[in-house]
């Protein structure tokens, strides 16, 4: 070994020289690979060195050295970087703008190299979905190696470890003496770790494929021999100079180095403290020399980063009590770091009988051998000394170690006391729980006997409930917690218990404890394969195995065995992983397994382990003659047959069977979960039936998780492109491999349980026609991430069809969200459900419906709201109705009486589908509701409506409009009785028209009213109309009048009797075959500018015309769009006028005239943008057209002549221009499609 | 107790009610005649059993007191199934408890084996001021004592769902012996199984080991540990 025999003071300009390395003059099969110009542009800028012909023994080959030192021959060690230690400059703040500028060049260039592999091995990139059974490569290196979830395996390469005997020997280095590993070296983003143990890492890695890893461990743990430094720990990595053409490394770290802050040191010159030795280890690298080069690039970037973290590691290992033991100055002083509560209370056991001294002894020289805490190195005895027990004092610091909670620790030091403070004085329900039990937690430990105990376990409780709110308390973590305190402080503890929650026990804390349930599954099966004969006498004595062994997992031991013998087994288990639970609990089984053999009840079965755990001291083999023997104690012997015979359970095994039953597991707890919501629902629930509850709560969490998840996968794949755009050029980092999201359950614990409006909508279009967007699923993806993989998938709808969105929609959201959470809970779901379908009785129905539009509660719908509710009624009706209509309803008329030519539904078919016929009761709905609405303040009203009157006979008032139409009242009265009563009724005579006065009347002469109005002439009409909407006249419509409107007409009142509750297919869902049934029809909704906010694309090719069906459906949606345009368009133009004082004389003529100047009005002022105002207005001509043609003709009186032309024409030109724009806007929909495919 | 004219049989009961209601502490009670005040919170469940003498017959309880925490209410079916008897418990100066004892009464009723005698237990009337010691029906609400819950309600509640209603107090002892008690007589004859062999696992010494078995061991007992290193 050919280290430097002198301090490594290196001058600083020779060691910036070797901050650059440079590519390898030979070039690899990657790098031939490459363009030849891009090897040109390499020579270009890299002149070969001449120096390396020169002096071959000193710096062997172009092909191992990774820099040269043109001048520096007596330098034998290269620097690849030294962190600053406060007093040292950093290298690279010295580092020469050429040079700069040639390691961009050569990193550059060593990118092209890695994609040019990446280009070669085809599996590199290749990424299989990532499941459990698949686990990403990311999650295997964290878990071997401990580490946070940050860290991700950048590099990984063949390697030895060589450790200096005893480190002592510095000067004189020896060959033939250290310890020798073969391994991997692995490099993160700041973990630098070492393992012997053989692991696969590659892209493919899965538990069977890296069955190294999760395999057998046999005691060595699943990191085996090794380290695991943060790259902030290690203070100088040299490359060396080896005869043998390797490439090996020394690595030195800041090892006894942290402790003395304050203390003057001269790193370099260990003379002020003779005692503390540097800790230097050496790897050869093995590998390519390309492999090595990238490497030690990628440690160079790391370090560098890392450099910063110093104060950080510092403020961490100062909590350690490793620090305080091997202090070599006087320790008198200096209080020693908190190694928990035993420190002040005693840690249980004695400690005679422990030997905690000799161990002790045992442990400072082990760790004085071989660095401690961040520095520690795992030689095989370090594993030893697990076995046999960790002395008190370092229980704490070693738990934190092998748990992987220290480096948790290091990369947020003050998460714990931030925590606290941020969440000071605050409340919850954990908390609430977590005060039950701080007194019963080991109560009989005399630490919790008293304020200070009971204190730090309160506030590790609550800071980690804070921190982890999914998990929160849960019963048993009080027991774990007081175990850990014992040995450790808050802090540490803190971030033991996220490391037990997250990697060691997933699921065992959760809401639904599934971790716990499917463990017991695991542990049950294990048994029924191991001991077969227990297991049948188990299941034929009827006992419930997990009822025994579920406690011992959950409290891991520490509330079945005594407190030591459970601390023993918690030494295991956090260096070895949850495989230690299963064993340590199958050797409990095996060893009393003749005695459990004759228990035939779970009492019995329950009393010989109770025996057995009080006697865990006592002597195996009391009667041996051996003294050895009679030596070892039953726990000794748990221990043994623990690790020994059931040395075959291993991670894998148990993975394994924990994928084989975690579906069983999880679907238990969901059925009795929602077993217990829908059970919980309260009493607005028992107006659905059990199926209809069933089945809202599967579709309310299944839309959740659906949603969560499909935000997730969105989410990563942003940040992967985000990543590799950014690395692209720069970084040569392997991109992480994009993890296949799990779907969440129930069973995993609600992740989610709140459903916000998005969630809302899509929950509606998976039962309700209507409640799905007119948009065709695939052209209306306007997001950025629309299409660019598999569009299914980051849809943010899914592969479901894309929502509607509707100003109903958001009134029904806000009346379900009754807390004004802007989110519902399952009980809103369910309440707000229960108040459509679950009445029953058309009278709630139009209640509910009324009460969605009367925002203020004050028992008033205003004109707006009239407006938007016959937009509503269209919208819901838009892909036909449902539900039971009265099988004559389709042969009679509107009215359902069978009427004359002249009547006023003349022009409409008899035979006329029930959508057309609705629109027909829609547009009669708007024009009652006018004429019945309540002025808000009468006597204001009197003045412009008189105004109104002096310019048109025909009364502006709804009322006086109906009194001034005396004579036609007999007629209408007829029309009405039948209507109301019977198609073959016989008409009856009017009451007085007087009755048309009260508003909320449901007397007859209301409804006749109601029929009159219909009988006005179009002109008529538009000024009654034109009164109603002027906004100098308020007006409201009440409740009763508006179901007096509904009711008028026997469509609607379908509607609300059986169509709108039945249009909730809350059971069955939406069969597939529905869908082949929205399309065409939704298209000219949504081209009519109606649907604006969701969809701005104009209706493409199919929107020819006669295509039976689907196209009187779409006449029909687009007679309801114009409806309710026009109703809007005479409200502006009512305005304009009032706004020009228009003479009453011209009035009638104008109007016609400048209809289009009406649109455009409109246009403007409605309109949401550019596009869809130009929508809106065509609608509204268009509309003008239609009405005219058919609602306002059929009337029959007047002279709408010439208006009717004139609408023709704008229609004519309108429906070019729709065309027009129709095929312009599938023009530019199409690029952007392309775009992205490509 | 050793009777052994008498029938015997066993039933299994099982305690379910939210966290800290006292369940633990009223099987203690009734199986050890004990109190703890700090009682630790039950990790899944813990098994005791206690005969309890009939003048006709000996009933042997198989106790299983489970652990209250919400969480652990997915656990519950694995404690209640097969279960002849259910104790219930709430607190009564705490009105959320009966909440969730309503729904652990709705929950057996549809899961539990049907004819389960299931007994509404208001547990805490220590705490309820002067009625301590005095009879069940005694109403003190007011005085100032911490009692949430008052007698009507939760017998009102029982006798709509057909259950037997007590107030006890584990900490007393008041009225716990006489919960399990109707309990044992409430139970149906025909459904009562004999006991799984008397001497189940032919335990001589079982008779007089009918005190708590919890699942935890006994803690710092002294441990001779002849580690090697």
């Amino acid at each position: 070994m050919s280290t430097s025999g002198k301090p490594p003071s290196t001058p600083a300009i020779a060691s910036f020289i070797h901050l650059f390395p440079r590519l390898p003059p030979l070039p690899s099969a990657a790098l031939l690979s490459l363009r030849p110009a891009v090897r040109q542009l390499q020579l270009q800028l890299l002149p070969r060195p001449t120096l390396s012909e020169q002096r071959p023994a000193l710096l062997p080959r172009p092909a191992t050295a990774q820099s040269r030192q043109p001048d520096a021959s007596e330098q034998r060690s290269t620097r690849l970087l030294q962190p600053s230690d406060g007093r040292q400059p950093l290298c690279c703040r010295h580092r020469h703008a050429s040079l700069n500028l040639a390691e961009t060049m050569f990193s550059n260039l060593s990118n092209i190299v890695q994609r040019a592999q990446q280009l070669i091995d085809p599996t590199q990139g290749l990424n299989l979905s990532n499941s459990d059974r698949n686990p990403s490569k990311a999650s295997l290196f964290q878990s071997q190696f401990r580490l946070p979830s940050s860290q991700t395996p950048l590099y990984e390469i063949n390697a030895e470890l060589t450790i200096p005997p005893s480190n002592s020997t510095r000067g004189d280095p020896d060959h033939d003496r250290g310890w020798h590993y073969a391994g991997k070296l692995h490099l993160s983003e700041a973990f630098l770790c070492f393992s012997t143990t053989p692991t696969s890492f590659t892209p493919s890695a899965s538990t069977s494929t890296s069955s190294a890893f999760t395999g057998q461990t046999n005691g060595s743990g699943p990191s085996g021999s090794g380290f695991t430094f943060p790259l902030c720990a290690i203070r100088r990595v040299e490359r060396l100079n080896s005869q043998n053409f390797q490439f090996a490394l020394a690595i030195t770290t800041w090892n006894g180095l942290l402790a003395d802050v304050a203390k003057p040191k001269d790193s370099n010159n260990s003379s002020t403290n003779k005692d503390v030795r540097e800790q230097r280890i050496t790897i050869h690298l093995a590998g390519t020399r390309q492999a090595c080069e990238r490497f030690c690039d990628g440690l160079k970037r790391g370090l560098r980063a890392g450099v910063g973290n110093v104060g950080k590691l510092r403020k961490v290992v100062a909590e350690c009590y490793s620090e305080h033991l091997l202090r070599t100055d006087d320790r008198a002083g200096v209080s020693p770091p908190d190694a928990g509560l035993g420190m002040i209370f005693r840690y249980p056991g004695d400690p005679k009988k422990l030997r905690d001294r000799a161990k002790m002894r045992l442990w400072a020289e082990y760790l004085r051998d071989n660095g401690r805490n961040m520095m520690l190195i795992r030689q095989p005895t370090f594993h030893k000394l697990i076995r046999v027990g960790l002395p008190n004092r370092l229980r704490g610091e070693i738990w934190e170690v092998t748990s992987g909670s220290l480096y948790l620790r290091l990369e947020n030091p003050t998460l714990y006391t931030d925590t606290l403070a941020k969440f000071k004085g605050q409340e919850s329900l954990a908390i609430d729980e977590i005060e039950k039990d701080l007194n019963r937690s080991l109560p009989e430990y005399p630490g919790y006997q008293s304020e200070e105990g009971i204190g730090r376990l309160r506030r590790v409780l609550t800071a980690y409930s804070w921190v982890n709110a999914d998990v929160g308390y849960c019963q048993a973590m009080n027991i774990v917690v007081a175990a850990l305190l014992i040995y450790m402080s808050e802090s540490q503890a803190f971030f033991l218990l996220s490391a037990l929650c997250d990697r060691l026990v997933p699921g065992y804390y959760s809401t639904t404890m599934y971790g716990t349930l499917l463990d017991q599954k695991v542990f049950e099966s294990l048994v029924e394969k191991t001991m077969p004969i227990l297991w049948d006498h188990l299941v034929k004595s009827d006992v419930q195995l997990s009822v025994v062994s579920l406690p011992w997992f959950l409290s891991l031991y520490i509330n079945s065995m005594p407190l030591v013998f459970a601390f023993r087994v918690l030494d295991v288990f956090f260096v070895e992983g949850p495989k230690v639970l299963f064993q340590v609990g199958l050797a409990i089984l095996r060893i009393n397994g003749e005695e459990l053999l004759d228990a035939a009840d779970d009492g019995a079965f329950i009393s010989v382990l109770k025996s057995y755990f009080a006697r865990l001291d006592e002597s195996a083999h009391p009667k041996s003659e051996n003294p050895k023997l009679r030596a070892v104690t039953r726990f000794q012997e748990l221990m043994v047959v623990a690790f020994k015979e059931f040395a075959g359970v291993t991670h894998s095994s148990i993975t394994e069977l924990r994928l084989k039953k975690k579906d069983a597991v999880l679907s238990n707890i969901e059925s009795f979960a929602k077993r217990t919501a829908i059970r919980n629902l309260g009493p607005d629930s028992k107006l659905l039936s059990p199926e209809e509850l069933g089945s809202l709560y599967d579709r309310f969490y299944n839309v959740l998780y659906e949603r969560q998840q499909r935000g997730r996968m969105i989410q990563e794949e942003l940040q992967r492109q985000a990543k590799s755009s950014r690395l692209r050029g720069s970084d040569n980092y392997p991109t992480a491999a994009p993890n296949e999201v799990e779907k969440g359950r129930v069973g995993l614990g609600p992740s989610t349980s709140l459903m916000d409006y998005d969630a809302f909508r899509e929950f509606l279009a998976g039962m309700s026609r209507w409640a799905i967007s007119d948009a065709s699923a695939n052209g209306s993806e306007n997001k950025p991430y629309s299409a660019r993989k598999s569009p299914n998938a980051l849809s943010p709808w899914g592969s479901g069809p894309e929502p509607a969105e509707h100003e109903f929609l958001q009134r029904l959201f806000r009346k379900w969200d009754v807390d004004g959470a802007s989110a519902l809970t399952l009980q809103n779901v369910v309440t707000g459900l229960a108040g459509i379908k679950g009445k029953r009785d058309i009278m709630g129905t139009i209640t509910y419906f009324f009460e969605l539009y009367d925002d203020d509660n004050d028992g008033k719908v205003d004109r707006e709201g009239i407006l938007r509710i016959s937009e509503a009624l269209l919208f819901l009706s838009r892909r036909g109705l449902e539900g039971s209509l009265s099988p004559g309803a389709s042969t009679v008329g509107l009215n359902g009486e069978p009427m004359s030519a002249s009547d006023s539904q003349s022009s409409l078919p008899a035979d006329i589908s029930a959508g057309e016929r609705f629109l027909g009761s829609v547009s009669a709905f708007i024009r009652r509701c006018f004429e019945y609405a309540d002025p808000d303040h009468p006597k204001n009203q009197d003045g412009p409506a008189f105004e109104a009157l002096g310019s048109n006979d025909e009364m502006v008032d709804p009322n006086a409009f109906a009194i001034g139409d005396d004579e036609d009242d007999e007629d209408e009265d007829e029309d009405l009785l039948t209507m109301d009563t019977s198609p073959t009724a016989t008409p009856t005579k009017a009451k007085k028209p007087a009755g048309l006065l009260s508003p909320d009347g449901q007397s007859l002469s209301n409804d006749s009213g109601d029929n009159e109005s219909r009988r006005r002439v179009s002109k008529a009409k538009a000024e009654a109309a034109n009164a109603a909407l002027d906004p100098a006249h308020p007006l409201h419509i009440t409740l009763p009048t508006f179901r007096m409107v509904v009711l008028a007409d026997e469509l609607l009142e379908q509607f609300f009797e059986s169509s709108f509750p039945a249009s909730l297919h809350i059971i069955e869902g939406l069969q597939s075959a529905n869908s082949s049934s929205y399309g065409p029809s939704l298209t000219t909704f949504s081209s009519l500018g109606f649907n604006t906010r969701s969809q701005t694309q104009a209706p493409s090719g199919h929107m020819g015309g006669g295509r039976g069906l689907r196209g009187v459906l779409d006449n029909i949606v687009t007679d309801g769009m114009r409806v309710a345009s026009e109703v809007r368009r005479r409200m502006e133009e009512a305005q304009r006028e009032l706004e020009k004082n228009a003479l009453p004389s011209q009035r009638t003529e104008e109007d016609e005239e400048d209809d289009d100047d009406v649109g455009v009005a409109i246009g403007v002022r409605r309109g949401t943008g550019g596009a869809s105002a130009d929508i809106e207005r065509r609608s509204v001509m268009s509309a003008d057209r239609d009405l005219l043609d058919g609602v306002d003709a059929e009337v029959g009186s007047g002279a709408p002549a010439k208006e009717t032309g004139q609408s023709s024409n704008l229609l004519e030109v309108d429906a070019a221009a729709g065309r027009r724009r129709a095929n312009s806007a599938s023009t530019t929909g199409g690029p952007g499609v392309l775009e992205f495919e490509g | 107790m050793a009777e052994a004219p008498k029938p015997s049989s066993s039933v299994k009961l099982v305690l379910l009610g939210e966290a800290a209601v006292g369940k633990s502490s009223l099987v203690l009670r009734f199986v050890n005649n004990d109190f703890q005040e700090n009682k630790e919170p039950t990790i899944g469940a813990a098994f005791l059993t206690q005969k309890c003498n009939l003048p006709t017959r000996t009933i042997k309880f198989e106790i299983w007191d489970t652990a209250g925490q919400e969480r652990f209410a997915s656990l519950a079916p694995m404690y209640y199934r097969n279960a002849q008897a259910a104790l219930v418990v709430y607190d009564i100066t705490k009105p959320t408890s009966l909440v969730k004892a309503r729904h652990w009464v709705a929950e057996l009723q549809r899961q539990a084996s049907p004819g389960i005698v299931i007994a509404l237990v208001g547990n805490k009337l220590d705490l309820a001021g002067e009625s301590q010691g005095a009879s069940e029906d005694a109403d003190g609400e007011d005085g100032g004592d911490a009692r949430k819950v008052s007698t009507e309600e939760a017998q009102s509640y029982a006798d709509e769902e057909s259950l037997l209603f007590f107030e006890t107090s584990a900490k007393t002892g008041h009225n716990v012996t006489e919960v399990f008690t109707a309990i044992a007589n409430a139970i149906p004859e025909t459904s009562l199984k004999s006991a799984r062999g008397p001497g189940a696992a032919g335990n001589a010494n079982r008779a007089a080991d009918e005190q708590r078995v919890n699942l935890s061991g006994p803690r710092d007992a002294g441990a001779k540990d002849g580690c090697a290193c």
